[in-house]
């Protein structure tokens, strides 16, 4: 964590320009802003100032974002509908990815190669596309045709529930998520399915699916953990795009407006949420897999 | 047919009747009007303004000594009248006595005297300071007048006092913070009073019930839409009632549409084309003036929208425009002359000299409109007569550093933005704080000295038309063109006038059906 704050700093002090810069209108104002603020105080100062303050739980106030409210009440909230797309993002990609490894896992499929391409476009790409689509056909249908859409669908809405569906779908499945996810599990599958148990449980004429679900659990909790941090870096361009109310817009906004403890607030409370991801996953594997509980 | 005629007319008018009998009132309905800005306001307290979204949130809530009028002249808001010493030293301003603050208390000199000590109170680290910097000292004389002293004669305070004024009883000292909690729930004596910052970034303002006019619209809910060119759309969908400034882009889908009114109008404010004269190619005249003359500005801004293309630092209709001075035209043959006496020679189609050729970068803001199609229509115009033109765009934080506070630039593309007063002195005197360019010239300085002393409004505009004559000979840059705005508003809005830098300063007057 210390290390993710430290990285953090280092390039918000690389970055053109500071709070001060973006609210200043002389150079007088800006000078007095930049020793309020502390921001002319050395790097490691900044660092251990912030790292201190981080221990008592307190991540400071925001500078030009919303000038003087707590980082904390900031991101806690716009976190329920970060959180939401991310983790329903990860269900979608998970669940539908599996199922398609299990019927596709040591086959020949036009399925997987379907997914793969699909997969393949970059997530900011996927969210601009799909919005443009969506968009055009309501506004066809409004100026056009005369017809209304529902209330749930005009896309620039804010947080309409068609954004959020496309948000869903274009992090679970853009940026070679869904290609990389399907393709870890179906490597799984094809393991569990050739090896000695499942061989043991055919010859006692056995069904074997449960036998598979069981062994594959405990990877698929490692793997789900190990796409949070991606999908939470996804998040971002997807809220950004599609205009969502989120920490992933937050966090933008933080960087253009040189808001450092907003941008480092929600850097640290980020990777909290990946740590936390990861020690979910090894207790669930522990909690499956009664063969790691005797180990360290 | 006609007994049905009959039967229904009798049915109406005895229930007409009894209605009126039993003294049936029929509710009022609620007239909301939902506006977009590009980002919500981070702050309102208007001694920390830094957006114009914040200063048109400012412009509903809070109310000044003075304000303009629909003609755009100086009249009372908070003051009733003013008296100005003979040496214009110092005035004494008479306060309205039935005005009441957002929370019940009512208004007083002590909540001018805190506000003005308040701005200027260096702790506090204003962003509008510079809006007091004139005033020596203030005092309260009772509870409904105030005296103010001027650092230098000032025949005509009232024209400055715009500034809005705070509540005294919220706050402890007159040193104020940004982090106060007032940001966000200000308290204003102005027509609409701030309920409630929304969880989607949307803020909803609700009439002020004891404000002492007759208010039209009962809630005004500010939405944020960052990508501009979406907000027409919400407005052809009906998710919004008001726009504040329509994309050029976005006209023609507007303009057909019969749910929706254009609105135009002028604001004080001029894009150009700004040289560094410090360094080599500009600090040369010559070359100034001959690029000045191988741009087509009339290509420029016919993309872009529509405007007046103007020859100095004011805006057609100000009193300063100098209608003398035409703007620079077109005219290959002379800039080549120019550029020559400057020095350089055309080999192969391209301007050099010594060796080096003719070559600048155009920096321009990430955030200004349509920057980007003027920028590159001005690469191909000058590359296709032999200079070498590199682009950059900087976001606003770089903008500051580069250009405001390093000055590390060739030539920038920008606009500037002026309220009624429209001093140039910032951007154009030697000594300006915006003066980027390093541009300097002894007589328009002196010149400036003289229009902000002076007490004579003719003499003002005489040297500030001067002014413009010099400037457009110099050419520190090429003023470009001041954009025509348009508003758009939803047809269910009426009597509506828009203030052409505040917005909302008539909105008390609107009506909606």
């Amino acid at each position: 964590m210390a290390v993710a704050v430290l990285l953090v700093q280092l390039a918000i002090a690389l970055a053109p320009g500071s709070a001060a810069d973006i609210v200043a209108n002389s150079e007088e104002l800006r000078d007095g802003l930049t020793e309020h603020w502390g921001l002319d105080d050395p790097f490691l100062t900044r660092y251990f100032r912030f790292i201190s303050e981080l221990t008592q739980g307190n991540l400071g106030e925001s500078l030009t974002y919303r000038a003087g409210e707590p980082v904390l009440s900031l991101v806690a909230r716009s976190a329920p509908s970060t959180m939401f797309l991310v983790f329903a993002a990860l269900i979608a990609s998970i669940s539908s990815t599996f199922c398609l490894a299990w019927l596709t896992a040591g086959k020949k499929s036009i399925s997987r190669t379907m997914l793969r391409t699909v997969s393949v476009m970059p997530v900011f790409l996927a969210a601009y596309l799909a919005m443009v689509v969506a968009d055009s056909w309501a506004f066809h249908n409004t100026l056009e045709v005369g017809i209304q859409p529902p209330e749930w669908f005009p896309l620039l809405l804010n947080d309409s529930s068609v954004k959020i569906t496309i948000a869903v779908i274009v992090l679970g499945l853009g940026s070679s998520a869904g290609s990389e996810i399907h393709s870890n599990i179906e490597t799984s599958i094809i393991e569990i399915r050739s090896s000695g148990y499942i061989d043991a449980a055919r010859a006692r004429g056995a069904r074997l699916w449960p036998h598979t679900l069981r062994n594959i659990a405990a990877p698929l909790a490692a793997l789900t953990a190990s796409r949070v941090p991606y999908f939470l870096g996804g998040v971002i361009v997807v809220e950004k795009v599609l205009h969502l109310n989120g920490v992933g817009s937050m966090l933008w906004e933080a960087c253009r407006m040189r808001d450092f403890p907003l941008a480092l607030g929600i850097t640290v409370l980020s990777a909290a949420v990946v740590c936390a991801a990861r020690l979910f996953a090894d207790l669930t594997r522990v909690l499956i897999d009664p063969r790691l509980r005797g180990t360290n | 047919m006609k007994s049905v005629t009959k039967f229904s007319s009798t049915i109406f008018s005895k229930w007409t009747l009894s209605a009126v009998a039993i003294g049936v009132t029929l509710p009022a309905i609620a007239t909301t009007l939902r506006y977009a800005e590009d980002q919500a306001p981070g702050i309102v307290n208007p001694v920390f303004t830094t957006t114009m979204t914040e200063a048109r949130v400012n412009e509903l809530v809070f109310e000044g000594l003075y304000t303009d009028n629909e003609d755009l002249a100086t009249t009372p808001d908070l003051a009733s009248s003013i008296e100005v010493a003979e040496d214009a030293m110092s005035a004494v301003i008479s306060l309205r006595q039935d005005v009441i603050w957002h929370d019940g208390t009512g208004f007083t000199a002590e909540d001018v005297v805190f506000t003005i000590n308040t701005m200027r109170n260096p702790e506090t680290l204003s962003t509008e300071v510079g809006r007091v910097e004139w005033i020596e000292e203030v005092e309260a004389l009772d509870d409904y007048s105030v005296e103010i002293t001027f650092t230098s004669p000032q025949p005509s305070p009232q024209d400055k006092l715009n500034f809005k004024i705070l509540p005294h009883s919220h706050f402890d000292s007159e040193t104020m913070s940004r982090g106060d909690s007032f940001r966000t729930n200000p308290i204003g004596t102005g027509p609409y009073r701030l309920v409630q910052f929304n969880d989607d970034n949307s803020v909803t303002f609700e009439v002020f019930d004891d404000y002492r006019e007759n208010v039209g619209i009962d809630e005004l809910i500010l939405r944020e839409v960052s990508d501009k060119s979406y907000q027409a759309r919400l407005l052809l969908y009906e998710s919004l009632e008001a726009l504040v400034r329509v994309l050029p882009s976005d006209l023609a889908l507007l303009q057909n549409s019969r749910q929706v009114e254009l609105y135009p109008y002028q604001t004080n404010s001029w894009w150009f084309l700004g040289f560094d004269e410090t360094e080599p190619p500009f600090d040369d005249v010559r070359v100034r003036q001959a690029v000045s003359q191988l741009v087509d500005v009339e290509n420029l801004l016919a993309p872009i929208g529509t405007g007046e293309i103007l020859s100095g630092p004011y805006v057609k209709s100000s009193p300063f425009y100098n209608h003398e001075v035409e703007p620079w035209a077109r005219n290959d043959r002379e800039a080549r002359l120019l550029l020559e006496d400057a020095g350089f020679t055309q080999e192969g189609g391209a301007w050099e000299r010594n060796g080096e050729p003719l070559s600048f970068t155009i920096t321009a803001h990430q955030g200004l409109e349509t920057a980007q199609m003027v920028v590159i229509n001005l690469q191909s115009q000058l590359r296709s007569k032999g200079i070498e033109v590199q682009t950059e765009f900087l976001d606003e934080a770089e903008w500051k550093v580069r250009v405001w506070r390093e000055r590390d630039f060739d030539s920038m593309l920008s606009q500037w933005s002026f309220d009624r007063n429209e001093d140039v002195y910032s951007q154009l005197h030697s000594e300006g704080e915006r003066n980027f360019g390093g541009y300097s010239n002894d007589r328009v300085d002196e010149l400036l000295d003289i229009a902000r002393n002076a007490t004579d409004p003719f003499d003002k505009r005489h040297a500030l038309r001067l002014v413009h004559e010099l400037i457009h000979e110099d050419a520190p840059m090429l003023f470009l063109w001041t954009l025509d705005s348009y508003a758009a508003l939803s047809r269910s809005t009426r009597n509506v006038l828009i203030h052409p830098f505040y917005f909302f300063t008539y909105v008390g007057d609107w009506r909606m059906r």
